[in-house]
């Protein structure tokens, strides 16, 4: 039997042992991550504690509406179409549009020069949501947004440097649309639309 | 159009009584600062163990991307599980115990998608006349290795590769210390045998 650290094992282990050569701008993607995971975070405290107080809310309505059915003796109840058969018979961009709300959150998150900024779009019936920019080349596969399943926000957290920034969305690969909460940039890329977003020194 | 600039991390001034860069004493301070949601201490643990994570995630699943993806995960991974982190638990066998399960799991994915992995063009470059023979010798090892199953690849590169105790690994693997020794005494068996016929011969 071979002593486990013989001259070939050594050998190998040598060969394996130098570290790889690391992209500078993929390790800062990880802190980029690590900044979207405690957006998140804070963001499902936020839900839980508003949660609450929509339940707390709630039952207060119901009890009052209760009295007043006791009282009037005509209980009515307001007519509403389930949100899945209205986004079901809208077309995506539409959709997109009507509800479109948007919120920026700067973070204080200092990442090395770098200011996290969260872009957000309600699209509750898209499937594919991803922003685009100068700070990724415009590549619709660099920054996919998340949908959070609740609320139908699509949500994403860019690492940005100080300045002025031009972003759009572009929904379902195939609906190009800018911020409409952010004033709109006149020199737009491509000639698309877009939306400007300034980066305040982190 | 303005091209995206590389990203860089920038290390905090180190206070002038600080312990040694690298140090054991240091790595703790860092987590420690980290797991109070010091957002550059958390930095600057990524900056520390990154080359090394993705040495390990390389060697695991031979293939730069889905390793870069691991670590990546790994470290978000790492973030969310900082809350629960006991200081008593050495800080390096739980980072890999967290990298090595994602690497399973990327791995498993893997195999399901395609039972042959290919690994670049060893088969033509190999009879290459021109092919640099420490190349050729690296590509072998990478194929040995790959060779091997997947808890015998991770015992072997935990304990000769990133220099982890069997302890250290047990806790990184929750596998027990005779199981681990088998693993890495088998893995080494079939790289020997491996590496020693196959290359013997090529270099024949």
């Amino acid at each position: 039997m071979h002593d486990e650290t013989d001259e070939t094992i050594i050998r190998i282990a040598a060969a394996l042992r130098p570290l790889p050569e690391v992209d500078p701008a993929r390790k800062a993607r990880v802190l980029v991550a690590v900044a979207a995971e405690r957006e998140r975070t804070r963001e499902r405290r936020l839900r839980i504690a508003r949660a609450w107080r929509v339940a707390a809310g709630t039952a207060a309505v119901a009890a009052a509406a209760f009295v007043a059915a006791v009282i009037l003796g005509t209980p009515r109840r307001a007519a509403e179409v389930p949100a899945s058969a209205r986004s079901a018979s809208m077309p995506a961009r539409r959709d997109a549009e009507s509800v479109a709300a948007a919120a920026r959150l700067a973070t204080d998150a200092k990442l090395g020069g770098f200011k996290t900024v969260q872009v957000v779009l309600r699209a509750p019936s898209a499937r594919r949501v991803s922003v685009v920019g100068d700070f990724n080349a415009w590549d619709s596969g660099t920054d996919e947004m998340s949908r959070d399943p609740v609320t139908g926000l699509w949500s994403h957290t860019l690492a940005l440097r100080p300045g002025r920034h031009v972003y759009a969305f572009v929904v379902d690969d195939s609906v190009w649309m800018r911020d409409p909460r952010s004033p709109e940039a006149a020199d737009a890329d491509f000639g698309r639309p877009g939306s400007v977003l300034l980066v305040g020194q982190p | 159009m303005t091209k995206p600039r590389p990203l860089q991390l920038i290390k905090p001034a180190a206070p002038p009584d600080a312990p040694e860069p690298g140090s054991v004493a240091e790595r703790s301070l860092l987590v420690a600062a980290a797991q109070r949601g010091d957002v550059r201490a958390f930095a600057e643990l990524v900056d520390a163990y990154y080359a090394r994570c993705l040495r390990f995630a390389m060697h695991m699943l031979a293939n730069r991307g889905d390793a870069e993806e691991a670590v990546q995960d790994t470290f978000v991974r790492v973030y969310r599980a900082l809350p629960g982190y006991e200081e008593r638990e050495s800080f390096e066998p739980w980072l890999f115990r967290i990298l090595a399960n994602r690497c399973r799991s990327a791995g498993a994915r893997e195999r399901r998608r395609s039972e042959f992995v290919e690994f670049g063009e060893v088969p033509e470059r190999a009879n290459d006349r021109r092919h640099d023979e420490t190349i050729a010798w690296r590509e072998e090892i990478t194929r040995a290795l790959a060779a091997l199953p997947p808890e015998q690849r991770e015992a072997f590169l935990m304990r000769h590769v990133e220099d982890l105790t069997y302890d250290d690994m047990a806790a990184a693997t929750g596998a027990g210390i005779s199981a681990l020794k088998m693993r890495v005494k088998r893995a080494c068996d079939a790289l020997r045998l491996r590496l020693t016929e196959d290359f013997g011969a090529r270099r024949d």
